[in-house]
């Protein structure tokens, strides 16, 4: 419909007066809801405009930042407006994000059912991380603060999780996945809320490259050579390769991409800086490849085309050959003949020498970063696992120190397990050790991951008489099974329970022996542990032995223990800073008033 | 007659002349091209404004007089890949609460002499009164025919049901 010209008519300007831009524009305004329940029912002409696909792209665009890569939101984008249906992709996000509310709500409702719950949301993948997002950064003065956010977490880590191994199975199938992406699935694993997932580290090198660019404004008249060292001058001018000090070799925060290019600091091992050196590099067009000679991961950049290194016709085979780069250290050249002194020195024979100074695959760069990390945990673990001590490895990720540490070791079990057997059909020995290990973390911290477990690992074993096919499957049907059913009720409605457990789940104590923070989780009237646990924990060597009240406490280092009553010295903290991020496992907040946290797990101690 | 320095005379196509700066006239984005285009010739006779009365002009002059200093909107706001946002500085609250029909002169006039913040003003407070209210109650509010058969309204009803429990 056509409006009619105001200077032509004589009844006074209204509604039905404006021009049709200008109600568009107006419906720009309005909120998506009010557009889809209310105005399109108005009239005809108020539906045809508030239906306009340019209108739903606008939502789409500014409402949502996360797409699951089915989607192909980019090259929709970018497309005619025409050819996707928008407002249909809007409702479909806003039926995803309420669904995903609805779940969230009822994961935080009760204690039954959460890996189906967990799975439901996952299945929406990336569709659900904007709700997650907004989950985790629930106001802290929401009744169910602690709970809402941690479980608003543990859902996007699984979600990243899945992405992440995503990225593993191709590249184990032997699909070509950037460096950036291969290295940044590791970042999934402790990434949590915080910037950095993997269209976000391409957008970075994107950035990069720009500034790059900016820099060196006649870059494309240099030759392969001046590009390849143009982009290590460039790095390293920026403090975007390497480390402070040699001291923090081993911190576990060197070993993410992500990380390096945020940090202000830009912490990086070798193979970290190598690695952002090739994925510039190769914005540039270059061939940069990773260079996996023994303990220092070296870039090499080979000529492209017919041309050399330094542009000249390629003549024979020597012209073919590569330079070595350090971006760690150096922003020249490294020259083969020291690489072969170094090789040499390190007594390898000079016939192996290829096999060293040639390109390293993906997988092998992620499989080293994994050896790394797990290094860097069991060096942390041999200390004693003290997050502050200076000299050690340090964890600093983005979340609570103890818990990224567990996330950062699963993802490097994970990597070993998707990787490490390229020849995976013959022999799947060397994958096979890393099983138990994956399954010991999966009963104990994520339960939810079964989902991963039947799809990754599961398909190895096809075989029911197989031992080790019963044992994966008795595992999973057992974390399943303990999912599935309500929780014992817990009743204080008995005498001994009265007089015994002086303690309520939600108080918050120090041990008495050991001296570490907690908070108590639950109770027993006597000790429920059996006789080798007794005897191994020298529990009748307490002055009170087993038949007092024992608790399950949750510990500052996200372990669960078993207290005796006599070692229980309640505290009252204003607040116990170092159980704020964990506790919401079990609490729905902080009682700043009566100095405990509140219980969400009352269908287990209603009582309590 | 022509203006004195540095400004510049509308007419209403009511037939008023108003004078008023060149500086707050070029708010206008329509009058600020014209003037490009025609140099100072432009400012020896009265410009016509066709589409606009005195009363409304006026209004538009009062609202340009208060923004005269404002920073030119930049090309960026016009994308629609950043979030618009529906919040109304105090001021041009209180501008806008008049009745109706100058609500939509105004936007009509500031739409016919592109001054795009003022349009966007108009635009918000009209939205602003949306918000909230149903089909009945907006059809109510803005004097609107339903032109639906009861089916058809019961259709698109239906179709986006799913918002309604959110």
């Amino acid at each position: 419909m056509i409006a009619k010209d105001p200077t032509t008519v004589s009844e006074p300007a209204s509604i039905n007066s404006l021009p049709d831009e200008v109600l568009q524009h107006i419906l720009y305004y309005v909120l998506p809801r009010d557009a889809l329940l209310n105005i399109q029912r108005v009239s005809k002409r108020l539906n045809g405009l508030s239906s306009e696909p340019l209108l739903w792209r606008y939502h789409c665009r500014t409402q949502f930042k996360y797409w699951d890569s089915k989607h192909r939101i980019r090259q929709k984008f970018l497309g005619s407006v025409g050819d996707v249906d928008w407002k249909n992709l809007y409702m479909h996000r806003q039926t995803v994000d309420s669904q995903t509310t609805a779940l969230l709500d009822s994961i935080l409702q009760d204690q039954v059912n959460r890996i189906k719950k967990f799975n439901f949301i996952a299945e929406f993948g990336y569709d659900a991380k904007d709700t997650l997002l907004r989950q985790c950064q629930t106001s802290e003065n929401a009744e169910d603060v602690l709970a809402r956010r941690y479980y608003a977490t543990a859902v996007l880590d699984h979600v990243h999780r899945s992405k992440a191994l995503a990225q593993w199975a191709k590249l184990g199938k032997g699909e070509d996945i950037p460096i950036e992406k291969a290295l940044g699935a590791f970042d999934l694993f402790v990434l949590h809320d915080q910037h950095g997932d993997l269209l976000e580290i391409s957008d970075l090198f994107d950035d990069l490259h720009t500034r790059l660019r900016l820099e060196y404004p006649d870059l494309d008249r240099f030759s392969t050579r001046g590009k390849a060292l143009a982009v290590v001058a460039f790095l390293r001018e920026h403090n975007l390769t390497g480390l402070e000090s040699d001291l923090a070799y081993r911190d576990l925060q060197n070993n993410y991409i992500g990380i390096a290019l945020q940090d202000q600091d830009h912490p990086s091992l070798p193979l970290i800086s190598v690695s952002i050196y090739c994925s510039l590099a190769r914005r540039l067009g270059l061939d940069a490849r990773c260079c996996g000679i023994p303990n220092h991961v070296h870039a090499m950049v080979y000529p492209s085309g017919y041309e050399t290194l330094d542009g000249r016709s390629i003549l024979d085979r020597a012209d073919m050959e590569p330079m070595y780069l350090d971006p760690f250290r150096s922003d020249q050249e490294v020259f083969i003949e020291n690489l072969r002194h170094l090789l040499g020195s390190w007594g390898i024979r000079p016939t192996d020498f290829p096999r060293y100074i040639s390109a390293s695959t993906t997988s092998s760069l992620v499989l080293r970063t994994s050896r790394n990390i797990l290094a860097t945990v069991h060096d942390f673990r041999g200390h004693g696992g003290n997050t502050e001590t200076t000299g050690h490895p340090t964890i600093r990720l983005y979340a609570n120190p103890f818990a990224d540490m567990d996330n950062a070791f699963y993802s490097a079990l994970w990597a070993n397990f998707m990787l490490s057997s390229p020849l995976a059909r013959s022999d799947i020995s060397n994958q096979r050790q890393f099983i138990p290990l994956i399954l010991e973390r999966f009963e104990r911290l994520y339960p939810m991951d079964a989902s991963l477990i039947e799809q990754y690992i599961c398909p190895l074993f096809n075989n029911p008489s197989n031992a080790e096919h019963w044992e994966l499957h008795e595992a999973l049907r057992v974390v399943r099974a303990a999912d599935q059913s309500p929780k014992q009720v817990r009743l204080r409605d008995t005498r001994t329970a009265q007089d015994r457990v002086k303690y309520k789940v939600g108080q918050v104590f120090r041990h008495r022996r050991y001296a570490y923070t907690a908070v108590i989780t639950g109770w027993d009237i006597e000790c429920g542990m059996n006789s080798d646990w007794i005897a191994h924990n020298h529990v009748d060597a307490l002055s009170r032995g087993r038949h007092q009240s024992f608790y399950h406490a949750l510990v500052e280092d996200t372990s669960i223990r078993y207290v005796a009553e006599e070692n229980v010295e309640i505290i009252e903290p204003e607040l116990p800073v170092s159980l704020m991020s964990l506790a919401g496992r079990f609490f729905k907040r902080w009682d700043q008033e009566r100095r405990v946290f509140v219980s969400n797990i009352k269908d287990e101690y209603p009582e309590d | 007659m022509s203006a004195p320095a540095g400004q510049i005379i509308l007419l209403s196509n009511d037939g008023v002349q108003v004078t008023v700066d060149r500086l707050v006239a070029e708010r206008s984005m329509l009058i600020k091209n014209m003037l490009e285009d025609l140099g100072d010739t432009a400012l020896e006779t009265p410009v016509p404004i066709p589409n606009v009365n005195e009363s409304v002009l006026k209004k538009v002059i009062e609202w340009c007089e208060h923004h005269k200093n404002d920073p030119p909107t930049t090309v960026d706001d016009d994308s629609d890949s950043r979030k618009k946002t529906t919040d109304i500085e105090e001021w041009d609250q209180k501008f806008m609460q008049v009745d109706q029909e100058m609500l939509f002169e105004i936007i009509l006039a500031s739409n016919y002499l592109d001054i795009k913040p003022l349009l966007d003003v108009g635009c918000k407070t009209v939205a602003n009164m949306i918000k909230g209210k149903s089909p009945e109650e907006i059809r109510k509010t803005f004097n609107i025919t339903n032109d639906f058969t009861p089916e058809e309204e019961e259709q698109i009803r239906r179709e986006n049901e799913w918002a309604e429990d959110r």
